[in-house]
């Protein structure tokens, strides 16, 4: 119950972080997003104990069902994003960041409450660890992509000669392509293991490593692309607006393909 | 009256008056001595920059002082009064106090909100305390002017944005970059703003710089002055993957950079980020290098429509800064008000009868005991106690007050008494 009411109060936080960030991007202020930064820090920390006490009660490995992955890529992502502001100065992402984040921490609400304990075939410490590698990974992408999209803007203003009001709120680009550096950087092997741990186990429950399952060619679309990605950007340098353009489309893409997809065709993969 | 300023800035005079009146800066010392010397004058503080020169008083008696202080800066400018009456201002009390705290906000000065008159008037009022020509008044004045100058600082976006060609392409290279540490720039050609925006960007860290002229003994020379590497005319094809910011200023008649070699500089550096600044006129870099991606290109016009952009936003956050500064004048008003004999003597008595009322009321329970007589017959000894102890006092005020300067004993009973 205190798990409840705890992931309830960092839903409430994270609003208001994000709210406040819109309204540092409202009203051309850098101050409001100082403090919807220190929200969001609190959010996480709220965040942070609402797991552990819907976890420890359950003794053993626990499992995680839908509520618990989408929340745990919530969770992901401000811990990513407070951690590379520390490092830049891109206080005003966080309005891109937030709302996302809230996003994800309403839809993992509607599993609030549900069980610990999943079927046999879902509990084992290797589908652990496959589900939270797998969703640390795409959720160091979404941060990626909202870097990203902020780019693109950035990018726009100062080649339109626009470096007013808005260009100077928000982040420098060489910030900005950092994030997209360091995120894929991280989320590429992140999504690599998760894959690995995943295919194990579907090898010791079904017998076969690939099923051809809808959701399993996705992640492999989704590891692929991320991970030509990052080779282009090591390899050849994809950089700046390229690679805030890519970043960009490929989440947008494998989001409308997730939603688009996933109801016609019928999963092996189901969450819990 | 009692505070008067009066003085000349470059709004009202023209350099050539202005110069002949600036107050020796070295230390101030015979100048402030001069001026305590005037019998009107209890307090006095001298702002003198090169867009001004100001007197900041306060006197006893305004007209008289008005005159002596008018008499004093003839004085000092060795000129003609006809002439220089044109040009000075004189302001008393409030709108002395309002003008002190417009110049400290930089709302006053030839660029608005240039932060270097803070420090001005800062070392102007250090100057004057040296000399202990500052006293209650001046003290409190200036650190209020000091506060307001800095709330408009952190509240209005008046010294947000650069008002300068050269600082903006500074602004701008920290909007691309981010930090510019470990960066390098190359200077092609020499003129006084590629000179200063290269200073600008040393100063941000900016670690390497390289300097490439038609005539190589010039970059040579340059790259001395700017501790920096020269570089041939003819190698700049090769050192321009290695550069993050290019400004280019030559009287080449023809574009010295093309887009073929930032397209191709762009390759070999892997798409790292280039920013090219050209300010010459004919320009030097040709503009469809900055359609390339990665790239920005901004030429003298683009940086001056920035600057222009950024003086019109500093005319809007003027008016929100005039809004404080009306705030603050009105806070200061009270308290200056509040400084006369007759208010002070009416609050220390209301503050004691106040202090006796409530300890007789907290007592009622017992007073409430004892037979009205012997109960009015307490309440007369704690009223007669608090008159006793006020009387000198009182009387020490009012005698001050007649004979010499009142204010700092009143200050001082407005703080001891927290009145």
């Amino acid at each position: 119950m205190t798990g409840i009411t705890l992931f309830k109060t960092a839903l409430a936080v994270y609003f208001a972080s994000a709210c406040i960030y819109g309204a540092s991007l409202w009203g051309k202020r850098v101050f409001p997003a100082r403090i919807a930064a220190g929200l969001m820090f609190a959010a996480l920390v709220v965040h942070t104990f609402s797991a552990v006490a819907r976890w420890f009660p359950a003794g053993e490995t626990p499992t995680i069902g839908l509520h618990d992955a989408l929340s745990l890529f919530a969770w992901v992502m401000a811990a990513a994003y407070l951690t590379l502001q520390l490092k830049t100065k891109t206080r005003v992402l966080g309005a891109f960041v937030s709302p996302v984040i809230c996003l994800f921490m309403v839809v993992a609400s509607v599993g609030l409450g549900g069980a610990v304990n999943a079927p046999a075939m879902l509990r084992g410490s290797l589908v652990t660890a496959h589900v939270i590698l797998s969703v640390a990974g795409e959720a160091l992408f979404a941060v990626a992509s909202c870097a990203g999209l902020m780019y693109l803007i950035q990018d726009g203003l100062i080649r339109r000669k626009k470096a007013g009001g808005m260009s100077r709120l928000l982040p420098p680009l060489g910030d900005l392509d950092r994030i997209n550096h360091l995120c894929l950087l991280w989320g590429v092997p992140l999504l690599t293991l998760g894959g690995l741990a995943g295919s194990l186990w579907a090898r010791i429950v079904w017998g076969s490593h690939w099923q051809w399952d809808p959701k399993q060619v996705w992640t492999l679309l989704a590891w692929g692309c991320y991970a030509f990605l990052l080779h282009q950007r090591l390899a050849i340098g994809w950089r700046g607006r390229t690679a805030a353009r890519w970043s960009l489309a490929l989440f947008v893409l494998l989001l409308v393909l997730l939603m688009a997809g996933l109801p016609f065709f019928g999963t092996l993969h189901r969450f819990v | 009256m009692r505070i008067v300023l009066i003085g000349m800035n470059h709004k009202t005079a023209p350099v050539e008056i202005r110069e002949r009146l600036q107050i020796d800066c070295g230390d101030g010392g015979p100048a402030l001595a001069e001026l305590l010397g005037i019998p009107e004058v209890r307090e006095v503080l001298v702002l003198s920059t090169c867009n001004r020169v100001e007197v900041l008083a306060r006197v006893a008696d305004g007209e008289a002082a008005v005159e002596r202080l008018k008499e004093f800066i003839y004085r000092q400018g060795n000129l003609d009064a006809a002439e220089l009456e044109r040009c000075l201002y004189v302001h008393r009390d409030r709108e002395a106090v309002r003008h002190l705290f417009r110049v400290a906000a930089s709302l006053d000065s030839l660029v608005m909100g240039e932060p270097q008159i803070l420090g001005q008037v800062k070392e102007a009022y250090r100057r004057a305390v040296d000399h202990r020509a500052t006293g209650v008044l001046l003290n409190r004045l200036v650190h209020h002017a000091l506060r307001t100058a800095k709330r408009v600082r952190t509240e209005t976006g008046i010294a947000g944005n650069a008002v300068s060609v050269s600082y903006a392409a500074v602004e701008l290279a920290k909007k691309i970059f981010g930090g510019l540490h470990g960066k390098t720039i190359l200077l092609i050609g020499a003129g006084e703003m590629s000179e200063l925006a290269a200073r600008h960007l040393l100063r941000q860290g900016v670690e390497r710089i390289l300097i490439a002229n038609r005539t190589y003994a010039r970059a040579e020379e340059m790259a001395e002055a700017f501790q920096g590497a020269p570089v041939a005319f003819d190698r700049l094809p090769e050192v321009l993957p290695e550069v993050d910011i290019v400004i280019a200023s030559t009287g080449a008649p023809g574009y010295v950079v093309t887009a073929e070699m930032v397209a191709a500089a762009l390759r070999r550096r892997r798409n790292r980020l280039l920013f090219l600044i050209d300010i010459a006129v004919p320009r030097d870099i040709d503009p469809a290098a900055g359609e390339i991606d990665n790239v920005y290109l901004y030429n003298i016009d683009h940086l001056q429509d920035v600057v222009d952009a950024n003086r019109e936003t500093r005319l809007v956050e003027a008016q929100k800064a005039e809004g404080i500064v009306a705030e603050e004048v009105a806070v200061f008003e009270a308290w200056f008000n509040a400084l006369a004999v007759v208010p002070t003597i009416v609050a220390l008595r209301g503050k004691m009868e106040g202090i006796v009322r409530r300890e007789l009321e907290r007592s009622a329970h017992w007073l409430g005991g004892l037979p009205e007589e012997e109960r009015s017959r307490i309440e007369g000894l704690a009223a007669s106690v608090v008159n006793k102890i006020l009387h000198d006092p009182i009387a020490g005020l009012k005698e001050e007050s007649r004979e010499k300067d009142e204010l700092p004993y009143v200050a001082a009973v407005r703080r001891l008494f927290k009145l």
